[in-house]
């Protein structure tokens, strides 16, 4: 499966350098992380909860940067494993300093997975891919607001990430926003579909509070 | 007249079925209906990978975890640990045939070769702790490319799935009947194409289970299982575990289906769970998830077909030539049952008298495949029908009259085509009539009419309506042989014992209907037992259309013993020669005088005596055990026609129309052998257009692991109904005439389907060269004709 995009943070280059290569923001960043670690200058370890459809479990793996050029691109890849399968990815990452002071990140890359949620989760790891790495750039993008204010008026301020019911609220958001697409023609199926799509976030969230 | 052949009078009548009220009231045990005092659960560790080295595999947190009894990987297995039997012979028979034998492990040791294959077991108090504790292992991966491309899989740089062969060729099998190549020389026509054969699930309602039981003061053990071939299970388990026979029951109770992959036997579950039963001392029970059943239950189909026609240009075929690899998935454990069938059934209902076919069979990262309802006769009937379709257009000839010209003329039987079978015995069609089949088919679904007024109609209101006929045989009731057990017991009721499994055949009614007509006893009064080690010790099992013809006539053969026996005893007793004697409303009478009479229960306990002597030579009571085993297979045939029409929009299919016609031989009874057609076509309707198993191709993931994305076809994808129609051409090589028609129904369908579809899309001029299809599938097909 290919993965590729771009999102447009509003900052200068550097700082979102840092902020990409600072393993607890990441770990705040990226929705169910439950710890990210360095273990050496370019590799991390760490355990995620991920969600997909009716597919969970805790993940287990390990994140390695290379051909890293600051503050322009590196290389990232992925492997991770757990209950419901396995991960392994890997892509190129790169910043382009848009001269307005905002930074356009792109990013392409290729992910294989195994186990039950390719199995039974086929149909919807995309979108929640994709959901989940537009959920951990905007809040990349609240964290490094926080940190611009806070460089700018000389006080640390708080960033909250964002919660695992948030998350998922935003998954089940996204596979609606999806349906409403125009390949979509019947209005029926939509409706029925994007029902079932918000009882599942509802769902979601219930167990999540629970 | 032979006193063992009485007046057919249950035989052929639509009779409803001895085991429903059981099973409608829920009174019929099933295997997961077995609960056991201090019984464990077993959760199997699957690997998610399709093909991979083991590095390491850690057991000891899962061994901590609450509830956990005991967790085996395959080196705890020691001496246990043994590749399986070869179920089924090699094909040498066959001159300069290569097979390479890689039968199934128990629990992959250091490799392993399809998503899905088992690695560790846990037992537990539940099954819920059991599966808690499979994300405790540990195992350390080391991925290789997986083999799943057919062709690639062949290629000599492609990965291979056993470290120890050269290449993934599992097997090379050459079968030639004339010569084709002379034939080709001479033909006014030649047609060749590919044709893409893929995979689909049995998906039978419930999914395999075992339980085991090891009573260790008797020294037996006791095992249920949802196969479809008790007593090779229980030979081969107790040769396993270093147990006589006899100290092994294997009871097959009450089964959801099985469609072949349940006499599979020797799957790694089926092994594993007696062996802990024993070990443990603890009844042990398995219940495959759906999930499990997808990606380890074994499955059927995939082939590509290189393929050939010659004909001369009044339509005649002068030969067929057929190609082909075969995929037999990560272990070949049931030989070439699949590719020699496909083989034997690439000349159709045909005339054909020059045939070359080659098989290659390849190992690639996949489940394995065993026969599936059907067993390679739908993909070698799709290639001979799909050709002749060909054939009919080019030559400008009515789909009809081309098979007629080709059928085997009724006076050619026995056919002889001089190649070899499944069983290893040369392929001989024992007897057949195909021209009143395509009549009659033809007849029922207004062919005529459709394609001269109503196609027409239809068409210049924008509907997309075809119409198709296709002919098929089906080779079935192989040997080697069944036997069967008849009692008179002391109240009269008759008791039937055999050794084949069941699995929703009907074999409690139609089996009791041949005793019934034999004994004159109502069906109602007689009770049968299958699939209990216990209760009979020999056969093989319930599989290639064969119970009705192979059970079916052992059991004909016993009740004429013990017919034989009651009219010797009631001619003793009445003092009337057995010719003036009958058998009727459970009684053995004098004909003329019927009140002139004994009741089989007072016969039978005087059969028994229990003071007194006996004369020389008497076997005690009214009891016959007795064996049947034919020749060779009978051959059932069949035409079936169906009318359909597509949204241009959606490409969706909806069919209209469904005909059959069948030739089964003698119908034991038309409503179970409705039943079973039904059940077949609805199957075949899965096989065209909605079942495929997706198997990525760069990972070896199964992608549509569930009933959420495998489109299993339902009621509302089938016809109407199926308007059904009989002939019968008995078959010469059993006394009953019988042949089979549990596989039949589901043959036909993919070739069928194709052709409708061709016929509605005639404005396309489209060719369907693949199977199974779907609403996706068919836009793109259309889309790339219409650039």
């Amino acid at each position: 499966m290919k993965l590729q995009g771009e999102y447009k943070f509003d900052g200068p280059r550097d700082v979102v350098w840092d902020l990409v290569r600072d393993p607890d923001v990441l770990a705040k960043a990226l929705p169910g992380t439950q710890s990210l670690e360095k273990v050496d200058e370019n590799t991390y370890e760490g355990k995620m909860n991920v969600r997909i459809g009716p597919v969970a479990g805790l993940f287990s793996g390990k994140l390695v940067v290379s051909n890293e050029v600051p503050p322009e691109s590196y290389t990232l890849n992925v492997e991770g494993k757990g209950g419901p399968g396995f991960g392994k990815g890997g892509g190129d990452v790169q910043l382009i300093d848009q001269g307005d002071g905002t930074t356009l990140m792109t990013y392409q890359g290729e992910l294989q997975v195994g186990g039950t949620i390719a199995n039974v989760g086929q149909r919807l790891i995309e979108t929640v891919a994709n959901s989940m790495a537009k959920q951990a750039f905007e809040s990349l993008n609240r964290s490094l607001q926080a940190r611009l204010i806070g460089e700018a008026e000389g006080v640390e301020v708080e960033y909250q990430a964002p919660s695992e019911l948030e998350f998922a609220s935003g998954v089940a958001k996204d596979i609606v926003g999806q349906l409403f697409s125009p390949e979509y023609k019947n209005v029926w199926i939509t409706l029925v579909v994007a029902a079932v799509a918000l009882l599942i976030g509802y769902a979601l969230g219930k167990s999540e509070s629970s | 007249m032979d006193v063992r052949t009485a007046k057919k009078k249950f035989i052929g009548q639509r009779i409803t079925r001895n085991e429903d009220p059981r099973l409608l009231t829920g009174q019929a045990l099933f295997v997961d209906d077995v609960h056991l005092p201090d019984m464990l659960h077993a959760a199997f560790l699957r690997s998610d990978y399709a093909h991979a080295r083991i590095l390491s595999i850690d057991t000891s947190t899962a061994r901590e975890r609450t509830g956990v009894v005991a967790v085996y990987s395959a080196e705890d297995m020691g001496d246990f640990w043994q590749e399986g039997p070869l179920l089924v012979p090699p094909p040498t028979s066959v001159e300069g045939a290569i097979f390479h034998k890689r039968g199934q492990i128990p629990l992959a040791k250091d490799k392993v070769r399809h998503a899905g294959e088992p690695i560790a077991v846990v037992i537990a108090h539940s099954r819920y702790m059991a599966e808690d504790a499979l994300a405790d292992i540990l195992v350390e991966f080391e991925p290789i490319d997986p083999v799943i491309n057919l062709e690639r899989a062949l290629g000599s740089d492609a990965p291979l799935v056993h470290d120890d062969l050269e290449s993934n060729l599992a097997a090379h099998v050459v079968q030639e009947k004339g010569n084709y190549e002379e034939a080709k020389a001479k033909a006014d026509l030649v047609i060749s194409r590919r044709f893409n054969i893929d995979r689909g699930a049995a998906a039978a309602m419930e999914n395999r289970g075992v339980v085991a039981s090891w009573d260790d003061k008797a020294q037996e053990l006791t095992m249920w299982d949802t196969t479809q071939a008790p007593i090779p299970i229980r030979n081969g388990t107790a040769a396993m575990l270093g147990l006589s026979e006899h100290q092994v029951r294997v009871i097959a109770p009450f089964v959801g289906g099985g469609f072949g992959p349940k006499i599979m036997m020797f799957q790694p579950e089926e092994v594993l769970v007696p062996w802990v039963a024993i070990k443990l001392n603890r009844p042990i029970k398995w219940i495959e998830d759906r999930r499990e059943n997808f990606l380890a239950t074994t499955q059927e189909r995939s082939q590509v077909h290189d393929s050939e026609i010659a004909l001369t240009r009044d339509g005649r075929i002068l030969g067929v030539k057929d190609i082909f690899i075969h995929d037999t998935g990560a272990y070949d454990p049931y030989g070439m049952t699949v590719p020699l069938n496909t083989q034997c059934h690439a000349m159709g209902t045909y005339d054909v008298p020059n045939f070359y076919t080659e098989v290659k069979m390849a190992f690639t990262n996949k489940m394995i495949v065993t026969p599936v309802r059907g067993a390679g006769r739908p993909q070698g009937i799709y290639v001979i029908e799909r050709l002749l379709d060909l054939a009919t257009k080019e030559l400008g000839l009515d789909p009809i009259e081309i098979r007629k010209r080709n059928f085997i003329p009724p006076d050619k039987f026995p056919y002889e085509h001089n190649i070899i079978d499944q069983a290893f015995t040369p392929l001989i069609l024992d007897s057949g009539n195909y021209q009143p089949l395509i009549e009659k088919a033809a007849a029922m679904i207004d062919y005529e009419h459709f394609i001269n007024e109503e196609q027409p109609k239809l068409r210049a209101e924008g509907k997309y309506a075809g119409i198709g006929i296709v002919a098929f045989i089906e080779t079935t009731g192989v040997g080697p042989y069944e036997g069967a057990r008849i009692t008179v017991g002391a109240s009269g009721q008759v008791n039937v014992v055999t050794g084949v499994g069941t699995q929703g055949q009907g074999h409690f009614t139609s089996f009791a209907q041949i005793v019934a007509d034999q004994l004159g006893v109502e069906v109602r009064d007689i009770h049968v037992v299958t699939g209990d080690t216990a209760q009979f010790h020999w056969g093989t099992g319930t599989f290639a259309s064969r119970g009705a013809v192979v059970a079916g006539n052992a059991i004909n053969a016993a009740a004429g013993n013990v017919r034989a026996k009651i009219l010797k005893l009631g001619s003793k007793l009445l003092n009337v020669p057995e010719e003036e004697l009958e058998l009727a409303e459970g009684q053995v009478r004098v004909a003329d005088l019927p009140e002139q009479s004994i009741s089989l229960g007072e016969l039978a306990v005087i059969a028994n005596p229990l003071r007194g002597t006996v004369d020389p030579g008497t076997e005690p009571g009214l009891e016959s055990t007795d064996y049947f085993g034919p020749q060779y297979g009978a051959t059932a045939a069949g035409v079936h026609a169906m009318i359909l029409e597509v949204d241009p929009e959606t490409m969706m299919v909806e069919i209209k129309r469904y005909v059959t016609v069948e030739d089964c031989g003698t119908v034991l009874n038309p409503l179970i052998l409705e039943g079973q057609i039904q059940g077949g076509v609805s199957m075949g309707i899965g096989n065209a257009f909605y079942e495929q198993l997706v198997y990525d191709e760069d990972t070896g993931q199964l992608l549509n692991a569930s009933f959420m994305d495998y489109l299993i076809a339902r009621s509302t994808d089938m016809p109407p109904r199926i308007e059904m129609g009989h002939q019968e051409t008995p078959s010469p090589l059993n006394p009953l005439g019988s042949k089979g028609a549990g596989e039949a129904g589901a043959i036909p369908v993919p070739a069928l389907f194709a052709q409708a579809l061709e016929n509605a899309l005639a404005d396309y001029n489209l060719e369907i060269l693949e199977t199974p299809l779907s609403p996706n599938r068919l836009f793109e097909l259309l889309h790339k004709k219409e650039n």
